[in-house]
């Protein structure tokens, strides 16, 4: 009980390929405010939007689709042990998420279009609370299934209904 | 939860006597409530019926009369019909379809919560609503087991097996003979403490979303008696200086009224009691239409002590069981102590966790970075209003008075940031976590260590900053989850270490 203990950071990174979908991600959400403001400003003349608001939305929207993955991508970690799943992701407000082995219910695994294309997968692993699943974005998808694999072994061995 | 009917016939029981040995076989509902359905299906067509009827006089002849009274009794026979129960061995099946099966299936195991209630017309043919709360209810809905209904005895039988059974499974020795008259009564609704109504904040919402319903009636008439009695003259003929403080009295006497009438419609004859083998709480309360809950002793995760700032300075409280197996959304199944003395929270409390540690000892509270960011939260958003407002006066269009009319606020900010402070605090006793927090909304939530099934540490870019930590424990039972807000880190760190063994222990370095 000594107030130098600190968390450490779980210990493995997500796939450096992470980002890539992180950046299309952020690029195609920029696309699309981008779209609604043309259609509000010029098409239904809303309100006026000159050429600097656009140079500075592009500026912004640019900014974050470069610097929002690679600060994220220093973020996102994860770490499994026999008896703990540990994860930290996010990147202005970070979370840590620590769950028992014994009482995880169910572990998902999911790949949209463009994870499936760079061989990523999102792990997720719920537990008997609504509160607070813990996911894994941007893993490898053999890292991913060797993942789910052994949590799936590791909690059917435990006993009990989780709660 | 499976979809297929089990076809296994359990094989004969010593036990012949028991309900569920007798459940064996598919039953169905109470005969009785095949006068309950239509007439609770009248009501809720009266307004069409009188409708068609009224419209019917105009154009005769018209068959639809007779549609709109035969559709919602044909509906009740049809539930009726198609409705149908069991127990087996070991499980609980609820089928509803008479060509299609649906069978909904619950293992006796997983059985949490058993709720009867009784409506107005329930009560008057004597049957009684049975609602089953397994542990799938907390996270969907609609796969709740409803019985609608039973007859009351048979309900309350049904219930005690029900909760038994759960004992017996769970390992437990068996319990002995089950008589309702055997209940100890741990606390019984003194009708004095309606005084707390109008201080709770759900009562002062019950009023208002009840004056904001009926406004336009009340305005009506209102309007319409003032008008006759020539009331409105006088009115605008008194000076300011009374009116307003005449508004806000019949305000305060109006919101008082309706919130003393929500209190006793729902906890009338509000009574907490034990059951003869203390394996559950029952509670029952209602004036119109009675409810019984009951909860299971081992769900029981905690416990909730509300202290909303009115009902706080009053000297009140209420008690909310934190309990798996019931639905978030349904708090209300979980009051243990409606709105009553502190003195009467704080001893039920004490009886129902067998100790009084966790809802009176002291708190660790978190030090200068926990208040400033309390403080700078309290005032900020509220000192932006008589700026924003300064400035609009300094440009023109609002005179000067208005925005300084709204300086208070900021010092309520104030008040509310360190009152916020001063009660925000954590402490771990030998078996709880206990945290409190909140001002307008207080609480003191204390936690079953053994019930936390996880850790949520959330640290925002300010609260890294200050070197503070949100510490999130997950459960399984009531909220879901329990925040301890803005924990230096390492206090926070040391805190989930020490609560949940062998858990955090394993992520830590020891160098800062």
């Amino acid at each position: 009980m000594s107030d130098v203990a600190t968390l450490r950071e779980p210990s493995g990174r997500v796939s450096p390929r992470a980002p890539v979908v992180w950046v299309v991600g952020a690029l195609v959400q920029g696309l699309l405010l981008g779209a609604a403001l043309f259609v509000a400003s010029t098409v239904a003349g809303l309100f006026a939007m000159p050429a600097w608001a656009w140079a500075a939305y592009a500026v912004v929207a640019i900014g974050h689709a470069v610097v929002m993955p690679v600060y994220r991508y220093r973020v996102h970690r994860w770490e499994s042990t026999d008896t703990a799943v540990y994860t930290q992701r996010g990147w202005l407000t970070r979370e840590r998420r620590i769950a028992p082995m014994s009482r995880v219910q169910t572990v998902d695994l999911e790949q949209g279009i463009v994870s499936r294309l760079l061989r990523l997968a999102t792990v997720t692993v719920t537990t008997a609370s609504a509160a607070g699943p813990l996911r894994i974005d941007g893993l490898d998808t053999e890292t991913a299934e060797r993942l789910v694999e052994e949590l799936t072994r590791r909690t059917e061995a435990e006993p009990g209904d989780a709660t | 939860m499976s979809q297929t009917p089990s076809p296994t016939v359990p094989p004969a029981d010593s036990d012949q006597d028991t309900e569920l040995a007798r459940d064996a076989g598919w039953r169905r509902l109470d005969a009785r409530m095949l006068l309950v359905h239509p007439v609770t299906e009248l009501v809720r067509f009266l307004p069409l019926i009188v409708g068609v009827f009224l419209l019917g006089s105009s154009n005769q002849g018209d068959p639809w009369h007779y549609l709109g009274v035969l559709v919602p009794i044909a509906l009740g026979l049809w539930r009726f019909a198609i409705t149908s129960f069991r127990i087996t061995r070991g499980q609980i099946e609820l089928r509803r379809g008479l060509l299609s099966r649906n069978v909904l299936t619950a293992p006796l195991d997983r059985v949490r919560t058993v709720e009867l209630t009784a409506s107005p017309i329930h009560r008057l043919l004597g049957l009684a609503k049975v609602e089953i709360g397994t542990g799938s209810a907390s996270r969907s809905g609609d796969s709740r087991l409803v019985l609608d209904s039973l007859g009351v005895e048979h309900a309350r039988r049904l219930r005690a097996e029900l909760l038994n059974r759960v004992s017996v499974a769970s390992g437990a020795p068996p319990p002995e003979q089950h008589r309702p008259d055997a209940e100890q009564v741990i606390m019984r609704l003194d009708p004095s403490w309606v005084r707390y109504a109008p201080l709770t904040t759900s009562g002062i919402v019950i009023a208002l979303a009840t004056l904001g319903a009926g406004s336009q009636l009340v305005d009506n008439l209102v309007q319409r008696a003032a008008r006759s009695s020539h009331l409105d003259e006088r009115v605008r003929a008194l000076p300011l200086a009374v009116a307003i403080p005449a508004g806000v009295v019949t305000f305060v006497v109006v919101v008082s009224v309706l919130a003393i009438g929500g209190y006793v419609l729902t906890n009338w004859g509000f009574t907490l009691s034990r059951d003869a083998t203390g394996r559950s709480f029952h509670v029952r309360r209602g004036l119109l239409t009675t409810r019984e809950t009951s909860i299971d002793v081992d769900r029981l995760r905690g416990l909730e002590v509300h202290e909303p700032l009115g009902l706080r300075l009053g000297g009140g409280g209420r008690l909310n069981a934190v309990a798996t197996g019931l639905n978030r959304r349904a708090a209300d199944r979980t009051t243990l102590v409606p709105a009553a003395p502190r003195a009467v929270v704080l001893g039920v409390g004490e009886h129902v966790l067998g100790e009084a540690g966790p809802l009176t000892t002291p708190l660790v509270s978190h030090g200068p970075a926990a208040r400033r960011r309390r403080v700078l939260r309290g005032v900020v958003p509220l000192a932006l209003v008589p700026l924003g407002l300064g400035l609009l006066a300094a440009l023109g269009p609002l005179p000067i008075w208005v925005a300084l009319a709204t300086l208070p606020l900021p010092v309520a900010g104030l008040g509310l940031g360190l009152d916020r402070y001063a009660r925000l605090g954590h402490a771990l006793t030998p078996a709880y976590v206990v945290v409190r927090w909140g001002s307008l909304r207080g609480r003191r939530d204390a936690l079953q260590r053994s019930g936390i099934i996880g850790w949520n540490l959330r640290q925002s870019w300010f609260q890294r900053r200050a070197g503070l930590v949100s510490l999130t424990a997950t459960t399984a039972a009531g909220q879901q989850s329990y925040e301890i807000l803005d924990v230096p880190e390492g206090i926070a760190v040391a805190l989930a270490d020490a609560a949940v063994p062998g858990l955090v222990g394993q992520f830590l370095s020891p160098a800062g």
